[in-house]
């Protein structure tokens, strides 16, 4: 647990708290070493200074005995002599012993020749005061000594002082033999120690490197060496196990590359999985032959669909050459072909007969792409075919269909036509001997009159009939051409009123009328007078005597609506659905009003295929009468699209700055159809409008147009002006000439500088044309 | 030929495959005093009967079942030699504005749709017939001035 806690610690530990461990462990070692031997060396020092210090006291105590041994004999010779010569010892002794008692006393330490010390002391100065005796007595006796007894007494004082300090010193003489002895014995055990010491200190530095050794190589180097092998797994793309690390550098490191190798082994799984998802979604697809050729063209890959659309397993097609899929016996050379093209082209698109297994055909779409790696060598070729003999099929039946579709209209054309030509040719006979008879009648009764009368209305009705029943027939089959063009509503109406005016006297009826202002219609100007005048003469016929019309026209959100209200008896509720079915004819009005029971029925017919929608109403102010409306859109931007094909969109000139037309015309329908149709076509370009010649003039200076759309009958200055001087300012300006007069549309306007010209009214394909032609020459 | 003539001298053939439209034709030119008439109901004689009739004015119908009445206008127009001036009027039943001007595209002087009003069609025949006269008496005066 402990060990764990601290290998734990150690693995944790910063790099450079290790490495000042590992280098501290030795070091630390080999001051305490130092240290042991300094002691042990101090110890050994002290020991043997105890020997020469015991030494010097043995030498010393040696010296007390021989200064007083001298000092005796000599006192001894003096007595004898009483030579003064023999007295130098003992002065010696006075003085020296003192000091050398003295010395030892300093040096002495132990308590036992301590005591042994201060006997000798004693002894000694006894001694020294014996002698002193003895040479007092001589004194006093002069040379005769011998028999003296102070003498003789002092003599044996002395001998026994001196016999006794001789003991003294002897014992104490024995006594540092034996500390000697013992302090010999301790120095020896000392340098022993410090021996043993050294050895250990030896031994535990060795072992301290050796402990720092194992804890570099476990703490650093093995992981080290760890993460070196873990680094090349990882490059070899294998995982590395999850593991505790420890903390420090290399432990983060081995996190870090833990991770890496996560991180990889979760994208490599992502991609193997995306890979797999991309082979299942492949293989899976059914409806299409998904497979990849390698660069000579032989299958190396084969999907389901494939395998249902060819027949092949893949374990049958793989390796072979993609020419089985070609019919014929050239299959080799146009499977070849298909590839070069695949290989100039980057892909190669083809249709056509491709043979299954079993031998039998089908009608293919196949796409070949070329595939190339990131050098753009090529490595092969993917090829998606689809089975499209059953569209082919049906759009060969669709074809047929419409082929038969058109033989049954151009029949029906022909029919019409026909048809018209035989009832025509008989009728011009009736009509034109009715009409010789008419001529002839004076002479004849009334009632051939009233007969010849009745062939003639009879006729001209069936002529009608004939006529109307022609418009519809080509108008539902597509034939009758509707010449779409801004109409003016309102000078329309007048026209109609104006035609219907005859019939509206005849019958005693007024006509008011009343036109808002709006912009033109989008119309067939001749069909739209034919069903004003259509309504017009039904809400006079079916008017009472005397009755009034009222024809108005405004503006409902971006259509314009028409209504004719009559004062007759109006329409029955019930019949009013019926209205516009061909030869309904109120019942009221059948006795009485003569027509062909097809004109509201044409109508409807010629309005729905301008675009617009017509009706009937009860009079909004619930008075007796009929209200018939119609609605046509207006030259509106929005209600011009269903009436146009979508065009292109123009040549992009300049990135910066938008297309810029100026259209300089006096005429508002001309502008704003103009207006209109670049809303729709253009909606990138900003049209500028003018309506003066010169101010016309003045905005292209200012605007620098793209091209100016110019009227050649401006109300101040005449356009051929205006052409000129944009000519002399902006040289290759385009300039579309508008003119309502043929005649000048005629002149050579190429020489002044335009670039075409246009007649009013504006035929609006014409006008796009002419548009984007000049602004592609001005680009290119 | 030589001689200064009357609208009523003029000859006028009429083709028409539909009997009744010619005595209708034949009818309405009588009233107006046209004596010289000729009226072929089998349009493949036209040419011969033109070579040998030698009309001022030619009414022709447009659709025939025997033959391609555009290629007859043409052939007959041909017949006329240069210089010379027979007008064509062609009756059709043919109202589309096609067929107007492909007719007069290959040379017809007037186109009438049928049915016709006999007044229109007695005052076109009497316009062109002026014209034929017209065309006559000027060259003669420049052949012999």
């Amino acid at each position: 647990m402990m060990a764990r806690g601290v290998s734990r610690w150690w693995a944790n530990c910063p790099l450079a708290t290790k490495g000042l461990v590992v280098v501290a462990v030795p070091l630390l070692i080999f001051l305490g070493s130092v240290a042991a031997l300094y002691t042990i060396s101090r110890m050994e020092a002290r020991a043997e200074q105890d020997v020469r210090l015991t030494i010097a006291i043995q030498n010393d105590v040696n010296e007390v005995h021989a200064l007083l041994a001298e000092a005796s004999s000599g006192v001894r010779g003096y007595l004898l002599t009483g030579e003064p010569r023999f007295l130098e010892p003992y002065e010696r002794a006075e003085r020296v012993v003192p000091q050398v008692t003295e010395r030892l006393r300093g040096s002495i330490r132990d308590k036992e020749a301590a005591v042994h010390l201060t006997r000798i002391e004693v002894l000694a100065s006894q001694k020294r005061e014996g002698l002193s005796l003895l040479l007092a007595a001589r004194e006093r006796t002069g040379a005769d000594i011998v028999g003296d007894p102070a003498i003789a007494a002092g003599l044996a004082a002395n001998k026994q002082v001196l016999d006794a300090l001789r003991g003294e010193i002897e014992s104490m003489q024995d006594r540092e033999r034996e500390l000697l002895a013992a302090r010999q014995e301790r120095l020896d055990g000392v340098r022993l120690n410090g021996l043993i010491a050294t050895g250990l200190l030896t031994l535990a530095g060795l072992v301290g490197s050796l402990f720092a050794v194992f804890l570099f190589s476990s703490g650093i180097v093995r992981r080290v060496q760890r993460l070196e092998s873990d680094a090349v797994l990882l490059a070899q793309g294998e995982a590395l196990d999850e593991r505790e690390a420890g903390r420090d550098e290399i432990g983060l490191l081995a996190v870090r590359m833990i991770e890496a190798s996560a991180l990889l082994r979760a994208r490599e799984q992502a991609l193997r999985e995306g890979e797999e998802r991309f082979r299942l979604v492949i293989e899976g697809v059914r409806d299409y032959g998904i497979f990849a050729l390698d660069p000579d063209g032989h299958v190396v890959s084969w999907n389901n669909g494939a395998e249902r659309i060819k027949g092949w397993t893949s374990e049958e097609i793989l390796g072979r050459h993609f020419s089985t899929f070609y019919p014929g016996d050239d299959a080799h050379a146009r499977s070849m072909r298909n590839l070069a093209d695949a290989v100039r082209g980057g892909r190669t698109e083809d249709e056509g007969w491709r043979v299954r297994k079993d031998g039998t055909l089908f009608w293919a779409n196949v796409v070949i792409t070329a595939l190339r790696d990131e050098a753009g060598a090529l490595r092969g070729f993917s090829k998606v075919t689809r089975d499209i003999t059953e569209r082919r099929r049906a759009q060969e039946a669709l074809e047929h269909a419409r082929q038969e579709a058109e033989q049954a209209s151009t029949a029906k054309s022909l029919f019409l036509s026909r048809m018209s030509h035989e009832l025509r040719t008989p009728l011009n006979a009736i009509l034109g001997f009715a009409q010789l008879l008419e001529l002839d009648h004076s002479g004849r009764g009334k009632t051939d009159a009233a007969s010849i009368d009745q062939i003639l209305r009879a006729g001209r009705h069936l002529l009608a009939l004939i006529d109307e029943v022609l418009d519809i027939a080509r108008i539902e089959a597509g034939k009758l051409a509707m010449d779409i063009v801004p109409v003016a509503l309102g000078e329309t109406i007048d026209e109609a009123v104006g035609l219907s005016l005859l019939e509206a006297e005849s019958h005693g009826i007024t006509i008011r009328h009343d036109v808002g202002p709006m912009a033109p219609v989008a119309a067939d100007r001749r069909r739209l007078l034919q069903v004003l005048l259509n309504l017009l003469s039904n809400a006079i016929k079916y008017n009472r005597r005397g009755g009034e019309v009222v024809i108005g026209a405004h503006v409902a959100s971006d259509r314009a609506r028409v209504e004719v209200v009559d004062s007759g008896i109006g329409v029955d509720p019930g019949q009013a659905g019926d209205l516009f079915q061909p030869f309904t004819r109120l019942a009221a009005g059948a006795a009485r009003t003569e027509g062909t029971g097809l004109g509201l029925s044409l109508s409807r017919t010629l309005i729905e295929a301008m675009g617009g929608a017509i009706g009937y109403a009860p009079r909004a102010d619930h008075r007796e009468g009929a209200c018939f409306w119609f609605e046509l859109p207006l030259t509106a931007p929005s209600a011009l699209p269903d009436l146009l094909p979508a065009r292109a969109p123009l040549p992009s000139h300049t990135a910066t700055r938008p297309l810029t037309i100026l259209v300089v015309e006096d005429n508002l329908a001309n502008a704003q159809l103009i207006e209109a149709l670049a809303a729709r076509h253009w909606p990138e370009a900003r049209i500028v409008n003018a309506m003066q010649a010169r101010l016309g003039l003045d905005l292209a200076l200012r605007h620098r147009p793209d091209l100016v759309l110019l009227d050649l009958h401006l109300p101040d200055m005449d356009g051929d002006w205006v052409l000129r001087e944009l000519g002399a300012s902006f040289p290759d300006l385009p300039v579309i000439l508008l003119t309502a007069d043929a005649l000048a549309a005629q002149s050579d306007w190429a020489a002044h500088g335009a670039s075409a010209v246009l007649t009013k009214p504006i035929d609006v394909p014409a006008l796009l044309e002419a548009v984007e032609q000049a602004l592609m020459e001005r680009t290119a | 030929m030589t001689r200064p003539r009357k609208p009523s001298d003029a000859r006028i053939l009429a083709i028409d495959d539909e009997p009744a439209n010619l005595a209708l034709v034949e009818a309405v030119l009588m009233r107006e005093g046209y004596r010289h008439f000729e009226a072929l109901s089998e349009p493949r004689l036209a040419t011969e009967r033109h070579l040998a009739f030698r009309p001022d004015l030619v009414l022709l119908d447009l659709m025939m079942p025997s033959v391609d009445g555009y290629a007859l206008l043409d052939s007959l127009g041909r017949l006329t030699s240069e210089g010379d001036l027979v007008p064509i009027m062609v009756l059709t039943a043919d109202t589309s504005i096609e067929a107007k001007r492909r007719a007069l595209a290959l040379g017809a002087r007037d186109i009438v749709t049928k049915p016709f009003d006999v007044f229109e069609f007695a005052l076109r025949v009497a316009n062109l017939i002026e014209l034929r006269l017209m065309f006559q008496r000027l060259a003669h005066q420049n052949r012999e001035p």
